[in-house]
């Protein structure tokens, strides 16, 4: 055996350790109780010698007998030698093995080896019938009646006096066995506990095991996202990449003949480009802080009209055709948050609006306060969102199969390009994460066909303070 | 030890008497059997096959070795037909045993106790005495009494 199996068996055993004690306990217990009650089984039989007050009163009744047939008027030789004989057979039981030692210890055995002499002398087998011998049997007899009737008497004291002690000694024996048995019953419990105790250790190890086995899964489903994160992202590069390529190398083809109006256009294209390239770092830089815990919100009062009006007026500019309305309720409207953050949100939320939505339609953004929250809410008439893809929508990487599928970008060609990691799957969920990093959430309602609603919710900041803008 | 001489000269009076009881009838047998009544001497008893039975009882010290015949060899004899057979003694002891006892265990109807014809004023002529020492159940009280000494008669019923 290997010194690592010898260790294991040697474990397994010190396992059974605590049990030991205990068993012994519990086997100790039941062996000694099941002794004692074997012993006291053995002991409960009755012997026929312990029935000495019945031979006793035998011998008593047969000396009458004979006392009686050889006092009567009408004597009978043949009876009286049958008495005389059973008379001399009692005795003679009496006189012996068993019968002899119990009289001894009670003092009388001299007696009865007295009167069996005594009767002896008068044996009619030897001395012949007649009424001398008949006279004297009459008179051994008067004379043996009391004195057996003594023996009786000590015989059933004795008895007696046996009895209560043999009873007194089964009640402690009882006792006894009740202790064990109690003892016994102690340990199994003791055992069961220990047992139950064990199972439970078994279990809470499976359990590790389990949980092991789950973040060894989660593991791996973070590294095949982060292998599907790599190949979007590159995919997602490639494209203002080339648009950045194209018009440099129609510039260089143009030579000479560009004109002003060329490179205007062109730098718009490169420009946008650069946006788009810029957002997509941002976003993978945020992502890749938040999932290490590296991204630490700054808090501070945001102003929240100011903060949206900007973004609006900023988006106005890439979108100049596009119609876009803010609204305020009463005042100034502070929120409790991180100025980069929220404003990556706002500018998420807003791009996505504008992409997945027709280009003559409106799109609107309504900042206001309910209860402890702040909330801006942006509002658009595109598709709206399919409801099966609904629950996914803050998924990363979900890519829905029809309707709005703001996280798939399936129909980024149609819009400008413009959506932060657009067509990652990322944006939305990004955006999502960024919110409950600030303590808020983003909510939405939309209807198929007419339109969407997203909203961030931020804490409302308590005491107003300076306002960041 | 002191009443020993006693004792062997009572035997040598008894063992001198003996051919006298051996011709008078000692057992009688009545009941479900052929005929009314059997009358039995003690040389009726010993022409029946002998066995030996060594066991302790419980009114003598030691295993005795007893010498006689077997109940069930007595109740053929007579043809018995029944279940129960009432044993009355000497003195008008009398106990009910099941015929089946005798089928079950070698029961003895002993003529003698080592070596030493049973007699009257011991627990003879017969003494019915059971294989104690062989069958643990027969080691209680209940079949202590059923050994009858000074058997004088048998009804079967």
């Amino acid at each position: 055996m290997t010194d690592m199996g010898a260790r294991t068996m040697q474990n397994q055993w010190a396992q059974y350790a605590p049990f030991l004690p205990v068993l012994l306990v519990f086997l100790g217990s039941l062996v000694f109780a099941l002794a004692k009650s074997s012993a006291l089984e053995r002991d409960m039989r009755i012997a026929a010698t312990q029935n000495m007050l019945w031979v006793v009163t035998q011998t008593q009744m047969e000396v009458l007998a004979l006392t009686l047939a050889v006092g009567g008027p009408d004597r009978d030789d043949a009876q009286i030698s049958q008495r005389f004989d059973l008379t001399l057979s009692r005795m003679n039981l009496l006189m012996e093995g068993p019968q002899a030692r119990y009289l001894e210890d009670i003092g009388h055995l001299g007696a009865v080896q007295d009167m069996s002499a005594s009767l002896l002398a008068l044996d009619p087998l030897e001395m012949g019938h007649s009424p001398d011998l008949h006279a004297a049997l009459f008179a051994l007899g008067q004379d043996l009646h009391p004195q057996i009737n003594r023996i009786a008497n000590d015989v059933m004291t004795r008895d007696w006096d046996k009895s209560a002690a043999r009873l007194d000694a089964y009640r402690a024996t009882q006792r006894l066995i009740i202790i064990a048995v109690s003892c016994a019953f102690l340990a199994a419990l003791a055992i069961s506990w220990v047992l139950l105790r064990n199972q439970r250790r078994l279990h809470r190890t499976a359990l590790e095991h389990m949980r092991a086995a789950n973040l060894l899964e989660q593991e791996r489903d973070v590294s095949a996202m982060y292998r599907d994160f790599a190949a979007i992202v590159s995919h997602q590069m490639r494209t203002p990449l080339s648009l950045i390529d194209s018009s440099m190398h129609r510039l260089a083809r143009m030579g000479d003949k560009v004109g002003a109006s060329d490179v205007d256009e062109r730098r718009r294209i490169v420009g946008d480009a650069v946006g788009r390239l810029t957002r997509l770092v941002d976003t993978v830089l945020l992502l890749a802080k938040l999932d290490n815990d590296q991204l630490k919100a700054r808090f501070m009062p945001l102003a929240m009209d100011q903060i949206v009006q900007s973004i609006m007026d900023e988006a106005q500019l890439r979108h100049p055709h596009r119609m876009m309305r803010l609204s305020c309720s009463d005042g100034a409207i502070v929120a409790r948050g991180d100025r980069h953050l929220v404003g990556h949100i706002i500018e998420n939320l807003l791009s996505n609006a504008l992409k997945y939505s027709p280009a003559d339609s409106a799109v609107e953004l309504r900042v206001f306060a309910q209860g402890n929250d702040v909330a801006c809410a942006v509002t658009d008439q595109g598709h709206g969102i399919a409801a099966q893809d609904q629950p996914y929508l803050f998924n990363r990487y979900f890519r829905g199969a029809e309707g709005d599928t703001r996280q798939t970008g399936q129909r980024s060609g149609q819009g400008t390009g413009q959506g932060t990691g657009q067509g990652t799957g990322l944006g939305l969920a990004l955006a999502h994460e960024l919110a409950q990093l600030q303590g808020g959430r983003i909510s939405f309602e939309t209807w198929p066909g007419k339109g969407s609603v997203f909203t961030l919710w931020l804490p409302a900041m308590k005491k107003r303070g300076e306002y960041a803008s | 030890m002191k009443q020993a001489p006693r004792l062997w000269a009572c035997a040598v009076v008894l063992l001198t008497s003996w051919p006298v009881l051996a011709d008078m009838p000692v057992l009688t047998i009545t009941g479900a059997i052929d005929g009314d009544e059997a009358s039995l001497t003690v040389n009726d008893l010993r022409a029946l096959p002998q066995h030996q039975l060594t066991t302790s009882t419980t009114v003598t010290d030691g295993t005795p070795e007893f010498t006689g015949f077997l109940m069930r060899d007595l109740l053929a004899t007579v043809q018995a037909q029944g279940d129960t057979v009432v044993a009355y003694a000497m003195n008008d002891y009398r106990m009910e045993i099941p015929v089946s006892d005798f089928h079950d265990f070698d029961v003895l109807g002993a003529l003698s106790m080592d070596g030493m014809p049973l007699n009257p004023r011991d627990k003879g002529p017969v003494w019915i005495v059971y294989p104690r020492d062989n069958h643990r159940e027969l080691q209680d009280i209940r079949f202590d009494t059923r050994w009858v000494w000074q058997l004088v008669s048998l009804h079967v019923e």
